[in-house]
């Protein structure tokens, strides 16, 4: 079953790997890798007491779990869903087994096995005992946060097909954004403190402990100190948390649709011209803004942003402090431009009937406005009360300047974004049982969040100057500038997204209907050249990271540490030509890798005659 | 019946003013990667004519009628509306005609009364005429009772329907659809025959496609038959099925023969 499931995984990948979705998949790739190369020097750490290295380890791994359980919010439906076997006549425990298998070949699953190989690397500075511990251990761990992903996004799902639901979820989903973003602030404030030396309070340990995320290092100490009993009840309470959490999802398989959404609709409403709703745009800020308050994804991606920038904001409260309290309004405004990163990928094939009318200019007016008009009030009321809350009134012209820009940017940078790199997601009437389900987001969400920074670039260099010259004109000047940049960043990068949309509207279609974009060649990769691929990616990762750059850090740092590193068993003059040899092997293996995919692009010649275009190719979902 | 404006489908006549005919593709072709979807189609839909396109699956229906109605951009061929050239003057060409896809999602969380509502403001039709014609084409298609349901979670059928509502709201002088009954139910279906029978003996004409024959040989006067990217046939349709039935024509020149109770010998043995 997972054999099958996988293979078939790896087809719809190939097929769905062109272009853009490729680049995006290498660019997260690298950031994940580093990521997780990050995690292995932690376990390197060379503290004076190891259990400090532990503590961290145990927050990381937290943070791990918590982007497990984030990531589907922007990476969108998996390959292979669920509705794809509704009718086969498998178990539905089985077939969980089967697609959890299939959940592990993935760029994100490897990386972060190779995090996760941190505590072998961690253990192996303990001794040969917790090593071998912490092999069934990071296996474990492994599974458990594949797993804990799937269960959230299935429960989302099906607690977001009532608006209340999605709103609920938003706030979930904010809060943990918060939570493991503040984990990385406890690791800089690690840093100034010098809390290496002086240890963690006994409050954190035992937390991060405590949660699943770390049970797997409890067994690594204990093993260590030669606590039996701890060692076994860590490893199975994580084993017993894993089959849970399969019986929990393979219910949530394939388990009838529920009930229905009904709305109070408006059938005596007139058809209105008059005040927001006039001129062009008017019947189509009128879709909007009844889209915006019916679809419980875009409740949720309100709440996201509300919520994340107020968390952000009051956290720092539980220490007494109010210093991030007045940065809420303009954080919110950045974040919120996630929300508008695919605004057309969200509504589908729907784009036939803007096309058919010419209404590209109204409908792209429209959704500008409605997000305006979404954000602008919370913004603004964020704005005012967290300003007068905070008594630093010093502050005002940053947040009404910063703010205003960064708003206006992003409904700009949102439109563009949203016509130039369009993200396809499965259309609506076809995920009736998750409301939740979209495209790959994550690139464009990045992409608007740390795009939606420059806006406040003019209004910020006033605001600079200002403070060291001590100019209350230069301060207050940046207010107009702000609410200028904005506007002009709406007007200028929407007229931009209007003109490509009309010039590109049949392409958009295409590429909704098909996941495809239409000037892409049909791959088929023969499968030496996968094989030869996965093998690549996978023999190169370790000869690269683990026994190559790994081995070379610690020898630079003349650590005492051997764990699994090849280099480090040699006799001395060989150890540093032997990381280097790794170096090679794994880079020339990255570029063998690298070479099958693209020498297999070009398309070959197939058999098949059928026509694709009558079919809706189930390729648009995401990895 | 007004008979004025019959012609062989496959005659040709000089492109533009009163003469141009309803619809005429010209050498609509359409590459996908290593396949060709759409083989140099040339198609002319005579005015006042209901004209049906015929093909078994992935003959390359859908796209040649994407590109036709401006939703594919062709890699070569023109597609005309009237003499209005589709792509170069997408903006008179769209308003004179009514368009139904296949498979196509619509603005999902509105009523099928918003989505109307809506569409005919863009079209820039007067409010009071909007709300009276959506009436009517609610009543019509018998969606009135979906008043509280958003059209996500209409059934195949009611999506249909609503769709073809939308390609009439503007009374347009061609509708171009594709699968129209499709999942759509036997009193509906016979109400919309009796809509497009109207609409045609008013002057109005119609291209639609299908792959169900009887249907086609009950409504259409004139046929066309593609196969492989291809137009095998096309003229009246006296003339393309001759003696025999539009089935029996269709399947000898798409050459499908299957052999009869021969496959599947697994099946129920």
């Amino acid at each position: 079953m997972a054999g099958i499931l996988i293979r078939m995984k790896l087809a719809i990948l190939r097929r769905s790997m062109t272009g853009g979705k490729a680049t995006w998949m290498v660019v997260g790739g690298v950031i994940g890798i580093v990521l997780a190369g990050a995690t292995i020097w932690l376990s390197l750490l060379d503290g004076t007491d190891p259990h400090v290295v532990a503590d961290l380890l145990a927050a990381v791994y937290l943070m791990w779990a918590l982007g497990w359980v984030i990531g589907p919010i922007w990476g969108g439906a998996t390959v292979l869903r669920v509705e794809h076997f509704a009718l086969l006549s498998v178990p539905r425990r089985r077939l969980a087994f089967g697609l959890l298998g299939a959940a592990f070949v993935g760029i994100t699953t490897a990386v972060t096995l190779l995090g996760f190989l941190s505590l072998i690397v961690y253990a192996a500075r303990l001794g040969v005992v917790p090593a071998l511990v912490a092999v069934p251990g990071v296996v474990l761990q492994l599974i458990f946060v594949v797993l804990l992903s799937r269960v959230a996004m299935a429960v989302f799902g099906v607690v977001a097909r009532s608006r209340t639901g999605a709103a609920f979820t938003g706030a979930v989903i904010a809060a943990m954004m918060v939570l493991a973003q503040s984990g990385w602030m406890v690791y800089v404030a690690i840093q100034v403190s010098g809390v290496l030396t002086t240890g963690f309070g006994p409050g954190f340990r035992t937390t991060v402990r405590a949660v699943p995320s770390g049970w797997a290092l409890v067994a690594v100490e204990s093993a260590d100190t030669g606590d039996w009993w701890l060692v076994l009840a860590a490893l199975a309470g994580l084993a017993a948390l894993i089959v849970l959490l399969l019986l929990a999802w393979s219910r949530t398989l394939g388990s009838p649709r529920r009930a229905r959404a009904t709305i109070r609709g408006s059938r005596d409403a007139r058809p209105a011209r008059g005040g927001l709703y006039a001129g062009s745009a008017g019947p189509m800020l009128r879709k909007e803004l009844r889209t915006w308050w019916r679809d419980p994804l875009r409740t949720q991606s309100v709440f996201v942003p509300v919520v994340w920038a107020l968390g952000t904001a009051l956290l720092p409260l539980t220490f007494d402090s109010k210093l991030l309290l007045p940065w809420a309004a303009p954080a919110l405004a950045v974040m919120a431009g996630a929300a508008v990163s695919n605004l057309y990928g969200q509504d589908g094939t729907a784009l036939w009937m803007t096309l058919l009318t010419g209404s590209e200019r109204a409908d792209l007016r429209g959704r500008q406005l409605a997000y305006l008009l979404i954000f602008g009030p919370i913004t603004l009321v964020v704005a005012v009360v967290c300003t007068v809350w905070s008594g630093q009134t010093w502050t005002w012209p940053w947040v009404l300047a910063l703010t205003p820009a960064m708003l206006g940017g992003g409904a700009g940078l949102g439109a563009l974004v949203s016509v130039v790199a369009l993200a396809p997601g499965p259309d609506a009437h076809k995920r009736p049982d998750n409301p939740l389900e979209h495209g790959d987001t994550t690139g464009q969400a990045n992409l608007m969040v740390w795009g939606g920074l420059l806006p406040g670039i003019p209004a910020g260099a006033l605001l600079g100057f200002g403070t060291v010259y001590d100019n209350a004109f230069l301060l207050w000047a940046a207010v107009p500038v702000g609410v200028a940049t904005g506007v002009l960043l709406a007007w200028w990068l929407g007229n931009v997204a209007v003109r490509r949309l009309e010039a590109r509207g049949a392409e958009l279609l295409f590429l909704m209907r098909t996941g495809r974009t239409s000037t892409s060649v049909k791959i088929d990769v023969p499968k030496r050249a996968v094989w030869a691929s996965i093998a690549g990616w996978t023999f190169g990762s370790i000869a690269l990271f683990p026994q190559g750059i790994v081995p070379m850090i610690v020898l630079a740092a003349g650590l005492e540490v051997k764990s699994w590193f090849l280099a480090l068993y040699l006799p001395g003059a060989l150890q540093w030509p032997t990381a280097a040899v790794m170096v090679l092997l794994g880079g020339w293996l990255y570029y063998v890798a690298i070479k099958a995919a693209i020498a297999s692009k070009p398309s070959a010649p197939s058999g098949d005659a059928a026509e694709p275009a009558e079919q809706q190719p189930a390729e648009f979902e995401s990895v | 019946m007004e008979t004025l404006a019959r012609h062989d489908a496959d005659a040709s006549h000089p492109g533009g003013g009163e003469a141009a005919p309803a619809f005429r593709l010209t050498g609509l072709h359409k590459v996908f990667a290593d396949n060709v979807a759409v083989d140099h189609v040339d198609l002319t839909v005579p005015r006042g004519s209901f004209f049906g396109l015929v093909g078994p699956n992935g003959a390359g229906k859908t796209t040649a009628l994407s590109m036709a109605v401006g939703l594919l951009r062709p890699d070569e061929g023109r597609s005309e509306v009237f003499g209005v050239d589709v792509w170069s003057d997408p903006v008179q060409a769209k308003a004179i005609m009514g368009v139904l896809p296949d498979g196509l999602a619509m603005p999902e969380r509105l009523t099928g009364r918003e989505l109307l509502t809506f569409i005919g403001q863009l079209r820039g039709i007067p409010d009071d005429v909007v709300a009276q014609r959506t009436q009517e084409l609610l009543d019509v298609m018998e969606l009135n009772d979906a008043e509280r349901t958003l059209v996500v979670d209409y059934s195949t059928g009611m999506r249909k329907k609503l769709g073809l509502a939308t390609a009439l709201l503007h009374a347009p002088r061609l509708l171009v659809l594709d699968e129209p009954f499709e999942a759509v139910d036997p009193v509906s279906a016979a109400a919309l025959k009796a809509i497009l029978l109207r609409f045609v003996a008013a002057g109005g004409s119609v291209l639609l496609s299908s792959h169900v024959m009887p249907l086609v040989e009950q409504l259409c006067d004139t046929v066309a038959v593609m196969a492989k990217g291809r137009v095998v046939a096309a003229g009246r349709l006296d003339e393309v099925r001759g003696d025999g039935t539009l089935e029996e024509t269709f399947v000898r020149l798409v050459g499908v023969e299957v052999g009869h109770g021969e496959g599947l010998s697994w099946l129920a043995s």
